[in-house]
């Protein structure tokens, strides 16, 4: 019985550095949130497993290429999208479909939504958009701060704890549970996007798609390696348990089935030879394709905060906002915050909301953490994201360009 | 005897142990060049604000800009999972999380 920040069936030490390839050169040690890698300068370093979070963010930015994940997915996708028996169902992030086509030679910053659902859909995928699951978190999250927010103003006994903080980010939810656990209860209980789509996916999808919910396969496509991680918590089997009391008895199944990086999803389509630029744009097979604008800026750091907001302002007034940019949450300040008089018509008066964004973890977030611990937040609402400029700098993303490239350019 | 044969160490600056530290710190400091970091994090930022204005971009031409007006949406909720923080959103779309300072394996 020996202590482990890991629950049995979980993905442990999905980060690795290979001793023979690391110069010791602690460049890794600058983007790790969780001063998990040691090792002496010159020697080879090493990850301890139980601080990592599994975020990549070493991996994306060490000069040498020595950092790998352990696990990929890509084979047993390959082999399900042969099976005709199965129906493969591709939940595609946000912060996909503007960076893939780096690694297909496009110049950075191409929108390529479209296209992206065309090449999934030649390669044998349903096209699953995780900005459904983003609009769907909005609901949720936005909501639970809503009813949050109205028992703290009413002062009831039992109301949940302010500032609500986000539950979106693996990497995030990893580190509160490890090192601040008496600070869960801020935590939303709302699902990640990821993890609501592969629940949609298999309970309300499976009737749109008329298929037995365990003929489904999940394949969430992200700018992340937490979300490997996040996908294989024992806890995240809701489908399967739904579809059990309704009468079923099949074998349990994951709500995520496998999680394929942005960088894995790119070595997919060029070992199917589907070439991504030259590809027929497509609108999408199903309801779960429409998506909105506050759904897709959720892979940029202060993207579900801006997304809440203008849910929020339109269930508390009864009106939309009339400018729906949030400006003061955007751009990448380690710590952004933002202030709001917002009249509520439920309660009758003005209420006024501080809200904070948080991203590059490890350097910004455990002051305000530690605000919180006495009870001297200013703030209502917290959107904290691992990653520096959130899930579009995620450690899935393509390296070309933004990382070890250079080295080879040497 | 005399002590003539006895081993003394070298009176250099550094013992033996500590020569090797400092040559491999030196090694790893000529294996990233002065102004690394600085120049990565800007390249880094670079990429971060294409994509990101590609996102925002892709908020600004959307048809529908707030998730509450997004159609699927509503008829998710209204075919199958009733409303937000409903009975089947509970079940379906809320989670609890682990304290992992006491677990055990």
């Amino acid at each position: 019985m020996t202590a482990t920040s890991y629950q049995p069936g979980e993905i442990r030490g999905l980060i690795q550095i290979d001793a023979l390839k690391c110069k010791g050169c602690d460049a890794c040690k600058q983007f790790c949130p969780t001063h998990a890698i040691e090792g002496a300068s010159g020697a080879p370093h090493k990850i301890d497993e139980e601080r990592c979070l599994s975020c990549g963010q070493c991996l994306i930015n060490c000069p040498f290429g020595a950092i790998h994940e352990t696990q990929s997915a890509l084979d047993t996708v390959l082999t399900k999208l042969q099976d005709p028996n199965t129906e493969v169902v591709g939940i595609l992030a946000p912060a996909v479909r503007v960076a893939i086509g780096e690694a297909f030679n496009l110049p950075k910053g191409q929108l390529l939504t479209n296209k992206l659902y065309g090449a999934m859909h030649q390669a044998g995928f349903k096209i699953f958009d995780c900005n459904f699951a983003a609009d769907l978190t909005i609901m949720e999250e936005g909501s639970e701060f809503i009813h949050r927010l109205h028992a703290n103003v009413r002062q009831e006994p039992d109301a949940g704890k302010l500032p609500q903080f986000t539950s979106c980010c693996p990497g995030w939810v990893r580190f509160l549970e490890t090192e601040y656990p008496s600070l869960l209860p801020h935590l939303s209980t709302a699902k990640s996007p990821q993890q609501m789509a592969g629940t949609v996916a298999k309970t309300y999808g499976a009737k749109v798609y008329e298929m037995a919910p365990e003929k489904i396969f999940t394949v969430a496509v992200m700018p992340c390696t937490s979300k490997k991680l996040e996908a294989s918590r024992p806890e995240f089997k809701s489908a399967w348990r739904f579809h059990q009391q309704h009468g079923s008895d099949a074998a349990p199944y994951a709500d995520v089935d496998a999680v394929l990086t942005t960088r894995e999803m790119a070595e997919l389509l060029k070992r199917l030879d589907i070439h991504l630029p030259d590809v027929a744009e497509y609108k999408g097979d199903s309801l779960f394709s429409q998506y909105t604008g506050a759904g897709t800026i959720f892979g940029n750091t202060g993207g579900v905060m801006e997304a809440a907001v203008r849910t929020a302002h339109k269930v508390l007034t009864g009106e939309e906002l009339a400018k729906l940019e949030l400006a003061p949450v955007r751009g990448l300040e380690g710590v952004k915050e933002a202030e709001l008089t917002i009249h509520d018509q439920q309660l009758k008066q003005d209420v006024q909301l501080k809200v904070a964004v948080v991203h590059d973890m490890g350097r910004n977030i455990r002051p305000l953490l530690e605000q919180v611990m006495a009870g001297t937040s200013p703030y209502h609402f917290i959107e904290v994201m691992n990653c520096a400029g959130g899930c579009v700098n995620g450690g899935g993303q393509p390296i070309n360009g933004s990382g070890t490239s250079w080295v080879a350019q040497l | 005897m005399t002590d003539k044969y006895q081993f003394t160490e070298d009176g250099f600056l550094l013992s033996r142990r500590r020569f090797m530290a400092v040559g491999a710190a030196i090694l790893a400091l000529l294996a990233l060049p002065v102004g690394w970091l600085g120049n990565r994090i800007a390249k880094r930022n670079e990429y971060i604000k294409a994509r990101a204005d590609a996102l925002y971009m892709d908020d600004a031409i959307a048809k529908y800009r707030v998730s509450h007006a997004n159609p699927a949406i509503a008829r998710y909720y209204s075919e199958f999972g009733g409303e937000p923080l409903g009975h089947l959103s509970h079940e379906l779309l809320h989670t609890h999380f682990v304290d992992r300072t006491k677990l055990k394996s």
